[in-house]
């Protein structure tokens, strides 16, 4: 990474690696290691990003190693230039921090308030058997979180690799998150 | 507001965007001598811009202020517009099919929607020169249904695995294929390199074997002395306060601060949705916006209903070969437009190259399958997946529109809106032409078979041309009614949607115009 590279440049270049606030320090690393190295979210909170691993990871096993809350939270940190796929699903930019946040307080919620398992709520979730949930539907957030956890978990060279895929890119993405 | 902004020397005429048909109209005009500049709402790019991975590549589409969509069809404006140099056509396919002869005429033969100001045979020299231009490749001949038209430069492009497996599909329910035509070199064309059928066209192809604005029309725009002024964002026109008639520039917005530039011609080429929203924007107290003094501007907004059939087989299909488009097509459909309670012409593309992920990604379209289930499937599907996307025609309806939002962006511009229903008649043209392409798929060998929802595909309408100038807003040159010197280029011109995809028309469309304003100007 060139030294004159930016924080800010590099959201808006829409790098695969991303600057992660880690003990105090900005660092510039994959999702995936920012989770290993305890990166502090910017726009969600500790609970909202444990909540999203734990669905996700029900939804496309491997999503929290892959660094789904890293990847989310960063994303909604680049403002107007997110990556995210709410952006063709009706959720632009600006309305989708206050989406995650609706549905994952909602999603912290069921899980603490019925001692429910993560497949369960995830069953009701798809369903929209959820009382009290807040914020877009709970099936189209699901739908939303499962493609986003698809993103992070399949989208990439590595993802390709776990399926037989041969990536044969043009030009390489600088790293998988 | 500063004059000439960016200090640019004022030029013969503004092109605003930077898309397919911008760039065409750009080069054309600087190439015989024609001061232009180009106002791209959005940043500049290159091919090596272009990585290869669908998460990357969601900065190609629209990214500019939101656009508000109601109806039971939204027109899905995030993921079919483009934003930077190239516009929409940097992520396009590369399908490029001619309207059929019958396109052109609903109005008159089936009572539905409008007519055309013009008929295949007007545009039929341009989609000739278009090709030889950008390149196409396919086998003319095999294309039964295809109009007249000079054969294409190029031989089509390979038929690989998935394609051979749904053929069978096809040949089994007694319908004709034929090669997909695309703007893909399958040989090395004019300096550009062949495909390496990598299926990463949506992801904007770098090495230019697609034909994306990139690659064609701006090496000549900018070989010709084109200037283009990237995020700028276009709010309105600018009127003689004199003669309203007469279109003196346009007034955009850059990096928040206020601009006009004044130009004899001005050509709005933004894109659908954006076209209609600055043509809205310049009324003003006194006066209707240009090309609304019959409350035309923004109606017959269209948008294809496509959908997409999938199949696991035993056989493998190796889906990730080949490219975004497919690798086949079928017409066989396609003039049969009226079926009683169904209306409206169709077509099948065949074997699209396939990801995964993202919002085509065959694993993204199965919720059902999630938790351990999850990988071992999407290992089956990796190998064993095919499928095919409907496309059929939308009926322009007036009350299918494109308005001013009552919200505002940070510049405090108004924000468009659609709204876009689908006929009664369009929405059962899709049911039962997905299910017969379940049925296709079944004869092909399909283990199992589910279909996709019903999207919008492409997005036209909106400044329609007609010769009536209380049905349209446009003359069949573009050239806005009630004014002397504005006009308008794209898939906003279109009166039906036929059910073939628009970029080869529309460029049809914009060489008609720049021949047109060519002749004008001598």
């Amino acid at each position: 990474m060139a030294l004159a590279t930016t924080r800010r440049r590099l959201l808006t270049g829409g790098a695969a690696l991303s600057w992660f606030l880690v003990n105090g320090s900005w660092l510039c690393m994959s999702a995936a290691q920012a989770r290993v190295a305890g990166f502090s979210p910017q726009k969600l909170t500790d609970e909202q990003c444990t909540t999203l691993e734990i669905l996700a990871d029900e939804l496309v096993p491997g999503a929290r190693d892959a660094g789904i809350a890293a990847f989310i939270d960063s994303q909604l940190t680049a403002g107007e230039e997110s990556l995210l796929i709410a952006k063709y699903l009706g959720v632009p930019a600006p309305q989708q921090l206050g989406f995650y946040q609706a549905a994952l307080d909602s999603g912290t919620r069921l899980l603490a308030t019925q001692d429910l398992s993560a497949a369960f709520a995830i069953e009701l979730i798809s369903k929209d058997e959820v009382l009290n949930w807040e914020g877009a539907p709970a099936s189209f957030f699901s739908f939303v979180l499962r493609a986003d956890a698809l993103d992070v978990v399949y989208g990439t060279e590595h993802g390709f690799e776990q399926l037989g895929i041969p990536y044969m890119a043009h030009i390489s993405p600088q790293e998988a998150w | 507001m500063k004059s000439d902004g960016a200090g640019m020397d004022s030029p013969d005429t503004i092109i605003v965007g930077a898309g397919a048909a911008g760039l065409l109209l750009a080069a054309r005009l600087a190439e015989t001598g024609r001061r232009v500049t180009v106002l791209e709402a959005g940043p500049k790019r290159s091919t090596s811009d272009l990585i290869s991975s669908q998460i990357w590549a969601r900065r190609l589409k629209w990214s500019g202020p939101h656009v508000e969509e109601l109806g039971d069809h939204k027109v899905g404006h995030a993921f079919n517009a483009g934003f930077g140099t190239g516009g929409s056509a940097v992520h396009h396919y590369g399908v490029w099919l001619r309207l059929h002869r019958g396109d052109f005429s609903v109005a008159s033969d089936h009572g539905v929607g409008l007519d055309w100001p013009l008929d295949y045979d007007t545009l039929r020299a341009h989609y000739d020169s278009v090709q030889s231009e950008v390149g196409l490749s396919g086998d003319a001949e095999a294309e039964v249904w295809r109009p007249d038209g000079a054969d294409y430069p190029m031989p089509p492009l390979p038929i690989f695995a998935q394609g051979r497996v749904l053929k069978k599909g096809f040949d089994k329910t007694g319908r004709r294929t034929a090669p997909l035509p695309l703007a893909i070199n399958s040989q090395p064309y004019q300096g550009r390199a062949a495909c390496q059928y990598d299926g990463w066209c949506d992801a904007g192809c770098p090495i230019g074997a697609l034909a994306n604005p990139l690659v064609t029309w701006l090496p000549r725009a900018q070989e010709a002395g084109v200037h283009i002024e990237h995020n700028a964002f276009v709010n309105r026109v600018l009127r003689d306060p004199n003669k309203a008639s007469r279109i003196t520039g346009v007034e955009y917005f850059q990096a928040g601060e206020r601009h006009s530039l004044h130009a004899q011609q001005v050509i709005i080429a933004a894109f659908t949705v954006q076209s209609a929203r600055i043509l809205l924007s310049s009324a003003d107290n006194n006066r209707p916006a240009p090309g609304n003094q019959f409350d035309q501007l923004g109606r017959y907004l269209t948008s294809h209903p496509a959908g997409t059939v999938f199949g696991l087989f035993d056989e493998e299909t190796y889906p990730h070969q080949g490219v975004s488009g497919g690798q086949l097509i079928s017409h066989d459909d396609y003039d049969k437009k009226n079926q009683g309670a169904a209306f409206g012409s169709s077509q099948w593309l065949i074997a699209h190259a396939i990801k995964p992920h993202d919002l085509l990604g065959y694993g993204t379209g199965r919720p059902d399958i999630s938790g351990e289930k999850l990988k071992p499937w999407l290992q089956d599907a990796a190998r064993h997946i095919g499928n095919m996307t409907l496309v059929a025609e939308d009926i322009a309806k007036p009350e299918n529109r494109i308005s001013l939002s009552g919200q505002r962006d940070v510049n405090g511009i108004a924000l468009a809106r659609t709204e876009h229903n689908l006929d009664t008649r369009t929405a059962q043209l899709w049911e039962q032409r997905i299910a017969e392409g379940q049925d296709i798929m079944r004869a092909a060998g399909a283990r199992e078979v589910w279909h996709g929802p019903r999207v919008a595909m492409h997005i036209m309408g909106g400044t329609v041309m007609g010769n009536d100038e209380k049905l349209s807003v446009t003359d069949s040159y573009g050239r806005v009614h009630d004014t002397d010197n504005l006009y308008v280029s794209g898939p906003s011109l279109f009166p039906s949607s036929g059910a073939v995809n628009p970029t080869f028309t529309l460029s049809a469309i914009a060489s008609r115009q720049a021949e047109h304003l060519t002749k004008q100007a001598d």
